[in-house]
């Protein structure tokens, strides 16, 4: 096991796992410059947070936090709720983001849920996908954390095969800790 | 008559298989010579004043002397062959980043550059340009590594930095690779650790390198074919392979207690985890 963190954000990786937990430079304070190393997905404005109910895509990039972990080699380039990373992913592959939103939407009906969410094998289904591709699934969950606000969705490698992937996910919760801002 | 046309042929028989024992001897010796890495070139200066002098350099040379082009730095002392660490560090904008090595599939290519090095700007080039795609293998993926914040500069390595390769900014992951200086590849198998590392005077000179390294560690890194023969799938290797690499996956080691708990789990203990907190 090995512990990654940044902004607040700590996650405590299995063998293997790969992970990125970073915010987009901003383009006015970065001597660097833009990047689209954390990419926001096609389309979509940058603070709003999603209604409940919506499918996860295409979402919001964000100038918060977001995390990346994935137990299969992140590509360098990959939109905020994977895109560019998932269509890699083979069976038994698991993709998690954690998308920080503004700290005011922590108290919004949406993100009303308290603590980091276990999921359920139910809690899975092909059409949670941002973009549906065969034999995958994805589920999406809204909570709060320390006064922080968030969404974390989850895909997996094989709809099919999902019980197994999705004690895993639960595990790697179970690891994740979020400090207040 | 007959008995002397007989005779003859006795002896050019005996004659025969003497010559190709003497033959089969000297490709033995040759053989073990190579091994050694001391080809017929040398033997043959050996007879020669000039390889009388330069004897001692090539028995340095059979240790493994290398000899660099200017510019390039030589290998470390000690070899990285076969070691296989995480590389854990930040992004040159202060995110973190992890790259899990042990158990993970393809291949990875670390390329262990700075940003104040000459040597190493043809690297960052290629790195932010098409050629970058001409890395060996269809799942091999390039990681650039420089120091860490505290040896270098996080603003010079952005503005360097490309990103078509993910970036990490490690001083740990030098130290456990023993890089001994930049620019300097190490070429790392999930399972085998690392399979070839050097350097090399530019990208092309390395994707060459990479190449041999890569055929000598037995891996066919641009063949469409499937890795497994139809023999392995017969007698399911690949699938004992991948269902050992899931029990290591969820932390079930050989001699686990979890392998020999009972069948049957107690209500609420599903691992569908509905009794989850959401």
């Amino acid at each position: 096991m090995t512990d990654v963190s940044s902004y607040g954000i700590t996650a405590r990786l299995p063998r293997g796992w790969d992970a990125r937990i970073a915010k987009r430079p901003d383009p006015a304070g970065d001597p660097a410059g833009p990047s689209t190393r954390a990419a926001p997905e096609e389309g979509i404005s940058t603070r709003s947070a999603p209604a409940e109910g919506d499918p996860p895509g295409p979402l919001a990039g964000t100038e918060h936090p977001v995390a990346h972990l994935a137990n299969f080699p992140l590509p360098p380039v990959r939109g905020d709720y994977g895109s560019g990373a998932v269509e890699l992913m083979r069976a038994d592959d698991i993709f998690v983001a954690l998308v920080e939103f503004e700290p005011e939407a922590a108290s919004t009906p949406l993100f009303s849920h308290r603590g980091i969410p276990r999921f359920g094998v139910n809690d899975f289904s092909p059409h949670t996908m941002q973009r549906t591709i065969a034999g995958m699934c994805g589920a999406q969950a809204f909570f709060n954390r320390n006064g922080r606000a968030f969404c974390l969705y989850v895909v997996l490698g094989s709809h099919a095969l999902r019980a197994p992937l999705v004690a895993q996910v639960n595990a790697l919760l179970a690891g994740l800790e979020i400090d207040p801002l | 008559m007959t008995a002397a046309i007989v005779a003859l042929g006795v002896v050019v028989g005996l004659l025969g298989v003497l010559v190709v024992g003497l033959l089969r001897s000297h490709a033995d010796v040759l053989r073990a010579l190579h091994d050694l890495g001391i080809c017929e070139d040398d033997l043959a200066a050996a007879g020669t004043a000039e390889g009388r002098r330069t004897a001692g350099r090539r028995t340095t040379r059979t240790t493994g002397e290398i000899r660099m082009v200017p510019g390039v730095a030589a290998p470390g002392a000690s070899s990285s062959l076969g070691r296989l660490v995480d590389v854990s560090g930040v992004d040159p904008h202060g995110g973190a980043v992890h790259i899990g090595l042990e158990g993970s599939r393809g291949l990875t290519l670390l390329a262990f550059l700075s940003s104040g090095c000459g040597s190493c700007l043809d690297f960052w080039r290629a790195f932010a340009t098409d050629e970058v795609e001409q890395v060996p293998g269809r799942d091999t993926r390039v990681v650039v590594v420089t120091r860490g914040p505290e040896e270098e500069s996080p603003s010079e390595v952005a503005a360097l930095a490309s990103d078509r390769v993910t970036t990490v900014m490690s001083s740990a992951a030098w130290d456990d690779y023993d890089v001994p200086v930049s620019p300097y590849f190490l070429l790392v198998d999930g399972s085998r650790g690392v399979v070839g590392e050097g350097a090399g005077g530019s990208w092309a000179q390395v994707v060459d390198l990479l190449r041999k390294a890569a055929a000598d560690a037995g891996l066919a890194l641009d063949d469409d074919r499937p890795r497994f023969t139809r023999r392995d799938l017969l007698v399911g290797r690949d699938r004992e392979l991948r269902a050992d690499r899931e029990l290591a996956a969820a932390g079930i080691e050989p001699g686990s207690p979890e392998l020999y708990a009972p069948l049957h789990a107690a209500p609420g203990d599903g691992a569908d985890g509905e009794d989850g907190a959401r």
